[in-house]
């Protein structure tokens, strides 16, 4: 029972930043589609969408052969969850657009697609601290659009399909490089039926001062969201990039499998934020991995409120000399959601360092898992990994699991793994409540302090929504 | 979808029907329903595949290495020495999993009983069917177990009954000769309030062991069943000393009662590849099971820990501590997993590996896992490879200490933390001396 | 008098431990920049800096820690260069290094440490007296009031500032360098822990012993009484007296020492 308090209705969220707040998502305006490549996956799904995306002869083949790729390899289940075995594929629909170019104004994209991200406020954010933003609407992208000042520098910013058409030879250097076709299940699925998503090119020693964003907005029914995105950051540049993403709350389950490929060359670094928030009945199964050159720095960061299951566990190859690798990961799970996420660190060369500090929170039955692996091969000296996870548990039939893997050779390098489960210090409850604050205030201020350290890796627009979104999520745990 | 079936092989090597009925028939005084589990056991041998890649189970494991091949049944030889007693003299010694000599054991308190398998199958049949490998296997050697259930003849049997402690450790002997394939097997069942120490050593003898001629092939199946009831305290030390020609498995099942605790220290020296699977089961409040592992890893030797610490009732503790050194091209595995049940609230638990890498070819795979399902428990692993730290290195040398010595101090002390835990003082010392010959070897 | 060579080798009348224009890199960056000083048995030389002028660096160099490199100038024990040794020659040879932050040996007791760094010292076939060992270890551990028990702790693990401190004068005492180089020995040190500290010094000090005593403050000299005082700035020895220099420095700052230079 919770203590009667003025505090405990539920508060009305004013919402700087969308993508965080789930209910602020949770609507839908009914669209007229132009493509539709039906219910189902066969070859001819796959020779619809590079079709009506009037591809090269390469990309078909690229795209019929993962689709045998897709179908041969069996789930993960050996290792992963078995509610994977709960997605129908013949009931999803992979290719939903109203036409494959994006609009460059808010004007000039339809009514029906712009009240959606009017209403989520991206145009706004666009206006206040953005360098470009790409709004994704189902299978492809409405409006995509980069600041004059920053497309002067070289930067490339457009989405994957326009990237293959406009610049082939560039896209087509590192695609499918960082990640492989058969890496696993679904980037095999990915590569067989993307669409949408970015591609950026970043020119030597440009810094882009100001984050890209893209937003990913589901709105169809049974609907399946496979986007592909390349950065590649030239020696010395530097860029950050920031994903959000929503979809309405539907009864039956949806699928998003992305694949996103990161190259940050000689000295270059990348940042990649994600604040996934997907409605309940996602299936988030996202590959994401990047590649590090001599010195090159990638980040990933990463926090995981939505979906129903998602698995995902950010990468870096430390593929040059002092290259490094970080992933930063905040996961909460409520009841009916499964965050299984982690990070995977591949030590290729000297003197390489990786950092991975992820926590979660598992609230009511939700379950969160942490996977990782750090590999450290033979004969490379001076490499380090750290790893620290933190699980906090919040109710009594809440659960966490971790499984990392950690393997080393030689003598010359150090790894280092820390992991603790705990729940809220009940002392400290008592003493805020003793101040007077509800208990559910308690336990939001106490879970925000569990995440502190990691929620000021995010923007300051996404670090204080996170916050209210927890105290959100806190509110009905208690009692 | 397509899913190719895989014909799943169950290979039973050298263990055939054939053998094991020979096997059977040769021990006809066994009770019936010891045939019969035996029986069953083989069926189930027989018909489970060899572990294979998908297994997640044998991550990082050397697959290869295993085998049922190459190795003999009998007959057993009775003529071969023990070379050395690093634990003083043995209560009971089995060489090819058959007893060498048939003095009663004396000089015990009343009522503890120190005997066969055998010998408990005919007196005390109910206690031996209640704990005699009752506890599942969960951590992949099920074909193992099976294979060991199957084949054990004979072993030790150890009763101590309510209230009683034995003051010296109870030191078992299990050697083997080379070529043979033993199935080691060690009972103990403290009774409530009940202390005691137990030590099994494990040893190979013959031409095999100091490393000379032709290596033959020697497979080691063991396992142990260490029960501690309500109050007890059972220590136990497992060191292991097999031949360098050995694929060895050690089965461990600790189960801890109300406010018992089981202590158990296992030393990894021998084997070619050596697996050790070891289960905690903290049955009830207050139970507290304290997992600790020595490994000094050289030449191209694989040791590969699974462990699992499961926390059955509320209020209940453990913890683990697995220490590995490793030279040459040596590898180690550790994955260890503590599993909370959704009752067993307060529960404290903690697990830490810590390799120490003195050579540039060996390697560590580490893989602590958490599975925990209560809110209120207090749980953290860690693990860590690293090499001797060079401060330290330059801080004893900066005494006069040279180089090599330093290290092995170092090395020593590393140990040290692991042999602290052991409150008994003999035992440290018969540890020091086997894990210093390793190394001056 | 200079002591001709043979004497130095043969009768070795005054051991002295020369620092002949030493010059220490740390990685590329040169710290301490061409420093002279000679200590002969018997003296207490101080040698007082601001932090970050290379103290501790001529500490760990003359130790030979493998991190500093010797880029120029000597160090010479009786007339013999230490730089060719490796560190546990140069401690078998008389060196001693107090450190400033001692590192923590898990596993490793006092007692074997100890041992196993004074069999060092012996001959091939040679072992020392257990007991002759321990009743010499007690009494010095009672001298320097560490409780017995820490015999069986491991070598500073867990232990407090002042703890480590007296562990450090507990294995000088028992290893009887003919040279001891004290790094920062005073810092961590509440007033009696250092009284402590600088009482178990004093009792070692005397004609078989010279000491070079790095510090920060003069508190530690009112303690320990030097014979000589030095100054070292950016690297080099920049002033030398007696113990009246480091009054002189308390007083009036280690920026007195800049203006100086900066006239000069």
């Amino acid at each position: 029972m919770k203590p009667p308090s003025e505090l405990d209705s539920p508060p009305t969220i004013e919402n700087p930043v969308a993508g965080i707040d789930q209910s602020k998502g949770d609507f839908r305006y009914d669209v007229a589609y132009e493509f539709d490549a039906g219910s189902g996956l066969n070859e001819e799904t796959v020779r619809y969408i590079s079709r009506v995306k009037q591809e090269a002869p390469w990309l078909l083949d690229f795209r019929l052969k993962a689709l045998k790729t897709f179908l041969s390899k069996p789930m993960p289940t050996h290792w992963a969850t078995r509610d994977l075995e709960n997605i129908n594929f013949d009931k999803i629909r992979y290719y939903l657009s109203q036409g494959q170019k994006p609009k460059r104004t808010w004007d000039e994209v339809p009514d029906d697609i712009k009240r959606t991200f009017e209403r989520l406020g991206i145009p706004e954010q666009e206006r206040k601290f953005l360098a470009g933003v790409e709004a994704q609407f189902d299978s492809e992208a409405a409006y995509s659009n980069i600041k004059e000042a920053v497309a002067k520098q070289g930067v490339i910013f457009v989405n994957s399909t326009e990237g293959l058409r406009e610049h082939p030879d560039l896209f087509r250097k590192f695609f499918g490089k960082v990640i492989p076709t058969g890496d696993n299940k679904f980037s095999a699925l990915n590569s067989a039926v993307f669409s949408g998503g970015s591609f950026i090119y970043v020119p030597p020693g440009v810094k882009v001062s100001h984050p890209l964003q893209a937003y990913f907005r589901i709105n169809a029914e049974n609907f399946g969201q496979f986007e592909r995105t390349l950065i590649i950051a030239d020696e010395g540049s530097e860029v950050t990039y920031m994903e959000g993403c929503t979809a309405p709350k539907f009864s039956t389950s949806t699928l998003h499998s992305a694949v996103v490929e990161l190259v940050a060359l000689k000295g270059a670094k990348i940042q990649y934020i994600t604040v996934q928030n997907w409605a309940n009945n996602v299936f988030n199964l996202v590959t994401k991995r990047g590649v590090a050159h001599e010195e090159a720095e990638i980040k990933w960061i990463d926090c995981n409120i939505g979906s129903r299951l998602t698995m995902k566990y950010p990468g870096v190859v430390l593929k040059g000399r002092k290259a490094r690798g970080e992933v930063i990961s905040i996961a909460l799970a409520n009841d009916g959601q499964h965050q299984d996420t982690g990070a995977k660190m591949i030590h290729a060369a000297d003197e390489t360092t990786s950092n991975i500090v992820a926590k979660s929170i598992s609230v009511g039955q939700g379950r969160s898992t942490y996977r990782g692996l750090i590999h450290i091969p033979k004969h490379l000296k001076g490499c380090k990994n750290n790893t620290e996870c933190d699980a906090l548990l919040i109710n009594t039939n809440s659960r966490t699991d971790t499984y990392p893997a950690i393997s080393v050779k030689g003598d010359r390098n150090t790894t280092q793994h820390e992991a603790s489960v705990s729940k809220v210090n009940e002392e400290m409850i008592f003493y805020m409540q003793s101040r007077g604050l509800t208990e559910g205030q308690a336990m939001s201020l106490a879970v925000n302090g569990f995440i502190n350290d990691l929620a000021r890796e995010f923007p300051m627009e996404y670090s204080v929504e996170l916050k209210r979104l927890i105290d959100l999520e806190m509110e009905g745990s208690v009692g | 979808m397509t899913n190719t079936t895989s014909t799943s092989v169950a290979p039973t090597g050298v263990f055939t029907p054939e053998a094991f009925a020979a096997r059977l028939a040769a021990d006809s005084a066994a009770p019936a329903w010891w045939r019969d589990r035996r029986r069953a056991a083989y069926e189930r041998f027989a018909a489970l595949p060899m572990p294979s890649r998908k297994d997640e189970a044998w991550r990082f494991s050397n697959l290869s290495g295993l085998s049922l091949e190459g190795v003999a049944l009998g007959p057993t030889g009775k003529d071969e020495r023990l070379a050395r007693a690093p634990f003083g003299p043995s209560a009971l010694t089995f060489l090819n999993g058959e007893r060498i000599g048939d003095h009663a054991v004396t000089g015990l308190p009343s009522g503890v009983i120190v005997t066969t398998l055998r010998d408990a199958a005919a007196k005390h049949a109910d206690l031996l069917k209640e704990h005699f490998m009752a506890q599942e296997q969960k951590l992949g050697s099920e074909k193992f177990a099976a294979l060991h259930a199957a084949f054990v003849a004979d072993g030790a049997f150890i009763h101590v009954p309510k209230g009683v402690e034995v003051a010296d450790p109870i030191v078992v002997v299990h050697a083997a000769g080379s070529g043979m394939a033993v199935f080691p097997h060690t009972l103990v069942i403290a009774g409530d309030n009940a202390k005691v120490t137990v030590v099994d050593y494990f040893v190979s003898v013959g031409s095999n062991n100091q490393g000379s001629a032709a290596p033959t092939l020697q497979l080691a199946v063991g396992a142990n069943d260490l029960y501690a009831g309500h109050g007890a305290a059972l220590i136990y030390i497992g060191a292991q000393d097999w031949s360098r020609s050995t694929l060895a498995f050690q089965l461990n099942s600790i189960v801890v009662g109300r406010d018992a605790k089981a202590q158990s220290l296992n030393l990894h020296l021998g084997g070619k590849q050596a697996r050790h699977e070891s289960h905690s089961q903290l049955r009830a409040p207050g139970a507290f099971s304290e997992m600790l592992a020595l490994t000094v890893a050289s030449e191209n030797q694989e040791f590969d820990q699974r462990t699992l610490q499961i926390h059955q009732a509320p209020d209940t503790k453990s913890d683990l501590l697995y220490k590995n050194t490793l030279r040459d091209k040596s590898r180690t595995v550790f994955s260890g997993l503590i599993i909370v049940d959704p009752d067993a609230q307060r529960t404290d638990a903690y697990q830490s590996n810590r390799n120490l890498m003195l050579s540039e070819d060996a390697e560590a795979s580490s893989l602590p896992g958490l599975e925990i399902q209560a809110n209120d428990v207090r749980c953290t692993h860690g693990a860590t490879s690293s090499r001797i730290d060079p401060e330290q290195e330059f801080y004893l040398q900066s005494r006069g200490i040279t180089r090599a010595a330093a290290d092995e101090l170092i090395t020593f002390g590393f140990f040290e933390e692991v042999l602290n835990r052991l409150e008994n003082d003999g035992l440290h010392e018969a540890l020091r001396d086997l894990i210093r010959g390793k190394f001056q070897k | 008098m200079i002591p001709l060579p043979s004497q130095i080798t043969f009768f070795n009348p005054m051991p002295t431990l020369e620092i002949k224009n030493l010059q220490v890199a740390i990685g590329e960056k040169p710290i301490v920049k061409g420093l002279n000083l000679t200590i002969r048995s018997g003296e207490v030389h101080a040698i007082m800096g601001p932090n970050g002028t290379g103290k501790s660096t001529l500490a760990k160099a003359i130790a030979g820690h493998p991190d500093y490199a010797v880029t120029g100038g000597d160090v010479l024990l009786d007339g013999k260069s230490v730089l060719e040794m490796e560190t546990d020659e140069r401690a078998r040879a008389g060196l001693f290094l107090a450190f400033q932050y001692p590192s923590e040996i898990p596993g490793v007791s006092i007692a074997n440490f100890l041992r196993a760094a004074m069999q060092a010292r012996l001959g091939e076939g040679e072992e020392i007296d257990a007991t002759a060992y321990y009743k010499r270890l007690y009494e010095k551990m009672d001298m320097l009031k560490i409780d017995r028990k820490f015999t069986s702790r491991a070598v500073n693990e867990g232990f407090s500032g002042g703890e480590k401190k007296r562990c450090e004068i507990l294995q000088m005492a028992m290893l009887e360098p003919r040279f001891a180089l004290m790094d920062e020995t005073d810092s961590g040190l509440d007033i009696d822990a250092l009284k402590i500290v600088a009482e178990g010094v004093n009792a070692l000090r005397g004609p078989g012993l010279g000491v070079l005593l790095i510090t920060h403050y003069q508190r530690l000299l009112n303690h320990i009484v030097p014979d000589q005082v030095h100054v070292m700035w950016d690297g080099r020895i920049v002033k030398s007296g007696d113990k009246g220099l480091a009054l002189q420095l308390e007083a009036k700052g280690y920026d007195w020492v800049k203006s100086e230079l900066a006239a000069t």
